[in-house]
């Protein structure tokens, strides 16, 4: 019942929603928040009832849906997806707040916005390949709108771009689940008894796993497939962006954890150098390509892509370290890049209407609480010791050295410097030197608001690594020990 | 057979016509065009019922086995009579609007659902025949109804060069099955060719003609040039019905003849089915991509759709019949509640042009938003009823080891993605010059609900439907046991 309030209640907040009127703004927004709000209640309640000392499935709800198919309603948890569940109940209604500036189609949008939390709550809680798909698929609509329509200047083709990688990704992965529903026999689309008793041919292991592949991959996105991300990250709203990034790349690598791993263990370990490659290229040229930016937004968007590649070589070096470090990456991200996008496309983009680095210089001066913010932003992000953004990448090397020890020293000489390096250099660019132009206003107190809780979650784990790590040690050593890792 | 009570049996084709008469009548003596739309959907209503009450769940074959009423012919009447009903609702502001003559552009419709009736409720060539040509018939002067305009008249006039010649193939090559076997009746048929082999270039022949006269219904490739023409030109509504019971009709006929009459030469015809399937969804789905007018895209649409549903015709098993009644079902639903939009939309823009779809969901969401689901439905993305439509499908292809046409039947469905989703683009991200909301006469409001309830309905709970799909022989035991 909690998963199912959990998923819907936005929903039923959208469906309500369209009753408003269109003019009533400040009521539309203070109701989306409001019903943002409550899934961040739910999860605390869930933070209760929760045992993390056991790796299974809890709180499953299942019914008969269609039972011809096999295809049943069913909604679990465990210390997997509680993690990302927590961080989406964290980071969607500071995006809602962050869209506050949105005052075109208001109403549209703060729907859209709901509906998007229903897909985002139900992936990360199906356990059904076809519920899962739903929502997986249902995510993409809304945000297709909302680059679409509240996008910047490219919002057309960074939308249909989007879109384009996406679903066409999706829908060769639909291909792959109804491959495992035919090949498997069994007759049932249920996740878990997929995962146990599918027995498959190699060849055709082989086949869905790179169907699978295709689908998670350009969510994630793993270099080659990541071309759609710049435009979509750089040309969505603020909290379209912060959603993207911190949540809906997490779709992907989550797809990796959820279902391709125990789903088809074969074929990943044999997959595994490959998808280890394409981490640590994704990493450094990601790492690089940020460096390379002018636009703000567009280094924020790089640096995604780089710190998505220590999550795709953690799992493809599969030890339990590397898959703990590969966890932590995913929720410090989604805390970390959302901060970020804010500070970048919303905080200061708001004041100097502009995201080019070469156009702002002096802002600790001008804007100096708002600065300071942006500061605390890049150095987490830089995985600086004492925040966040350290523990995960520093467990993802340490896990996945013994397996591939050239790449990961590769990875931590190119990538590691380059990440700090470009980090170091925006702030230099931005914070420092003279400032210029008028004076502008410092931060705003609803601003303080959607950062602050970010800021204090990202000191918290960056100290107290233990409190997520404790939430999926389990389902992990589980996961490693039926991949055969160390 | 005994003639007493059999009567009855036809009690649906017959208030049907009955109902006709009194729309002409009533269309003669009033001068407003909504009493007989309004009469019309009455008589619909009522040959529902009799189908309800009289006829669903018998199985019976009466009057010297030229009609046939079982399972197969009573699901099919369900749906011309859904489609129809859907129809009616469509048309009533259309009609009075474009000064179409009320009583007989409803009689017209009603007559054809009795047509097409006939085409699903028969075994016999001869009462296939007839329904064709009551249906054809009708079609042709639906299609010219709006008289002043040269467009709908040339649509008319291709439709009735196109279907005159159809006709005559059809019968053509009824002709020569008649000529090989000695008899109209497809059991009998079946029973000759079982015993007499000699004939089979003549049967070849025959059993050509036919799938291109039904072809030619059912605008598959190569038989589909007149679609694009008659389904842009003609009224909306028209296009709406011919676009989806039409077609039914074509396989509802084509599924009988075939596997009741034929099914010594199934492995001919699965060839052919086959070939026509692939061409028929590429180039309906490349074609539909290149258009700007957004009937010729449904047109061209309605060409690949009719390519999915024979896949269902070429793998001829049980489970392709049910995935192909369950497509059907669908496809009535989805095309009509887009036809909904389309119509009130072509109230203030009449050239019906993509373009004109700018800001609709500003204009009217709601209607914006059942298209959004609706053409969702058409590429086949869960869950809505086009997904489970193609899924069967691919589920019947698969289990009869035609994987690679699943494979081709999965990737036209992602070469659609583009043209379908340009008007959801179209509708939500670009700005109408032309902002003032559009107001929806009840009923095209009202045939919008119920496309999207069953679109949804069957998308998100297919299991109801399967149900009854499933139950559905294409030959019933009664005369199985004949053999």
């Amino acid at each position: 019942m909690l998963l199912t309030a959990l998923v819907f209640i936005p929903l039923l907040g959208a469906i309500l929603l369209a009753f408003f009127p269109r003019d009533r703004v400040s009521a539309i927004r203070g109701f989306a928040l409001v019903v943002s709000l409550i899934p961040l209640a739910l999860v605390a309640m869930l933070w209760q009832q929760l045992d993390f000392s056991q790796p299974g499935m809890q709180l499953i709800t299942q019914r008969d849906w269609i039972p011809s198919l096999g295809i049943s309603y069913k909604l679990g948890v465990d210390g997997i997806s509680f993690p990302l569940i927590a961080v989406s109940a964290l980071v969607l209604p500071l995006s809602v707040l962050a869209s506050y500036t949105i005052t075109h189609r208001v109403k549209e949008f703060f729907l859209w916005m709901l509906v998007l939390q229903t897909a985002i709550y139900g992936v990360f809680t199906a356990l059904d390949y076809f519920l899962f798909f739903i929502f997986f698929e249902a995510s993409l609509v809304p945000m297709y709108f909302i680059i679409g329509i509240w996008g910047g200047p490219r919002k057309e083709y960074a939308s249909l771009k989007f879109f384009i990688y996406t679903l066409l990704g999706s829908a060769i992965m639909l291909v792959g689940i109804l491959a495992l529903y035919l090949g498997s026999g069994l007759r049932t689309f249920d996740v878990l008894v997929l995962a146990e008793q599918a027995n498959l041919s190699p060849t055709l292991q082989w086949w869905i796993f790179l169907a699978f592949f295709a689908g998670f991959a350009v969510k994630v996105p793993i270099f080659p497939f990541h071309t759609w991300l710049p435009d979509a990250h750089v040309e969505a709203p603020t909290g379209g962006s912060m959603i993207l990034a911190g949540i809906l790349l997490k779709t992907g690598t989550y797809g990796f954890f959820r279902f391709m791993l125990p789903t088809f263990p074969d074929a990943a370990q044999a997959f595994s150098p490959v998808l280890a490659v394409l981490g640590i290229i994704g990493i450094i040229y990601g790492a690089l390509a940020a460096m390379a930016q002018t636009d703000m937004k567009k280094l924020v968007a790089y640096s995604s892509i780089s710190h998505m590649g220590y999550v795709i070589l953690g799992v493809a070096a599969m030890t339990p370290m590397s898959l703990n470090g590969a966890m932590f990456v995913n929720v410090s991200h989604g805390l970390i890049s959302p901060l970020l996008f804010f500070v970048v496309a919303s905080v200061i983009y708001d004041r100097t209407h502009t995201r080019m680095m070469d156009q702002m210089s002096g802002l600790f001066t001008r804007i100096p609480v708002a600065a300071s913010v942006t500061a605390f932003a890049a150095f987490a992000n830089l995985g600086l010791p004492g925040m966040a953004g350290f523990p995960g990448e520093f467990f993802t090397f340490v896990g996945s050295f013994p397996v591939y020890t050239t790449l990961v020293i590769l990875a931590a000489a190119l990538g590691l410097v380059t990440t700090a390096g470009y980090h170091l250099w925006m702030m230099q660019r931005v914070l420092m030197g003279q400032p210029s132009g008028e004076s502008l206003p410092d931060i705003s107190g609803r601003e303080l608001v959607v950062a602050t809780p970010l800021m204090v979650c990202i000191v918290l784990l960056g100290i107290l690594p233990g409190i997520a790590l404790r939430l999926f040690n389990e389902p992990i050593a589980v996961l490693a020990a039926r991949l055969g890792g160390m | 057979m005994p003639v007493d009570g059999s009567l009855q049996l036809l009690l649906p084709e017959i208030i049907l016509a009955v109902a006709g008469v009194i729309v002409l009548t009533a269309g003669l003596t009033t001068r407003s065009a909504r009493v007989p739309g309004v009469l019309a959907l009455l008589g619909i209503i009522a040959a529902g019922a009799g189908v309800y009450n009289r006829v669903w769940g018998v199985t019976a074959e009466i009057w010297s086995g030229t009609v046939m009423v079982d399972g197969f012919a009573n699901l099919f009447k369900v749906i011309f009579l859904v489609v129809g009903a859907l129809t009616v609702l469509v048309s009533m502001d259309y009609v009075a609007r474009n000064g179409i003559p009320a009583g007989e552009f409803y009689i017209l419709i009603l007559l054809a659902t009795v047509g097409m009736m006939f085409m699903a409720g028969s075994l016999n060539l001869l009462t296939i025949y007839l329904g064709l040509e009551c249906l054809s018939l009708a079609s042709y002067s639906l299609a010219g109804m709006l008289r002043r305009s040269a467009k709908s008249t040339e649509a008319s006039l291709k439709y009735i060069l196109i279907g005159a010649i159809s006709s005559g193939i059809v019968l053509f090559g009824m002709s020569l099955l008649f000529g090989a076997a000695g008899s109209l009746h497809l059991r009998e048929i079946a029973a000759a060719i079982g015993t007499n082999g000699a004939m089979a270039p003549v049967l070849v022949a025959g059993m050509m003609f036919l799938v291109a006269g039904f072809g030619v219904k059912m605008a598959a490739v190569p038989f589909h040039m007149w679609a694009p023409d008659v389904y842009h030109g003609s009224p909306a509504p028209v296009a709406a019905f011919l676009i989806t019971a039409s077609e039914a009709a074509a396989f509802a006929a084509a599924l009988r003849i075939f596997l009741v009459g034929l099914p010594a030469l199934q492995p001919e015809w699965t060839t052919v089915f086959i070939v026509l399937a692939v061409i028929s969804m590429t180039v309906g789905n490349v074609t539909a991509i290149l258009q700007t007018n957004m009937r010729r895209m449904l047109a061209y649409s309605a060409v690949a759709q009719a390519g999915y549903i024979m896949v269902g015709l070429a793998v001829a098993s049980d489970r392709a019949v049910s995935a192909m009644l369950y497509y059907l079902i669908a496809y009535a639903f989805m095309t009509i509640g887009a036809f909904a939009v389309v119509i009130l939309l072509g109230r203030r823009h009449p050239a019906e042009e993509i373009r004109d779809f700018r800001g609709l969901s500003q204009r009217a969401p709601l209607f914006a938003l059942a298209l959004t689901i609706f053409l969702l439905s058409l590429i086949g993305i869960p869950p809505t009823a086009g997904f489970f439509g193609k899924f069967y499908l691919i589920q019947a292809a698969v289990a009869a080891d035609l994987t690679w046409l699943a494979v081709v039947m999965m990737i036209n469905s992602i070469i659609s993605i583009p043209y379908y989703w340009g008007v959801v683009r179209t509708m939500y991200l670009a700005e109408a010059e032309d902002k003032e909301p559009l107001p929806a006469p009840a009923g095209l409001r009202w045939a919008a609900v119920i496309g999207l309830a069953g679109t949804l309905v069957l998308g998100l709970f297919p299991d109801a439907v399967v149900q009854i799909v499933s139950a559905v022989q294409v030959a019933p035991e009664l005369f199985l046991a004949a053999f």
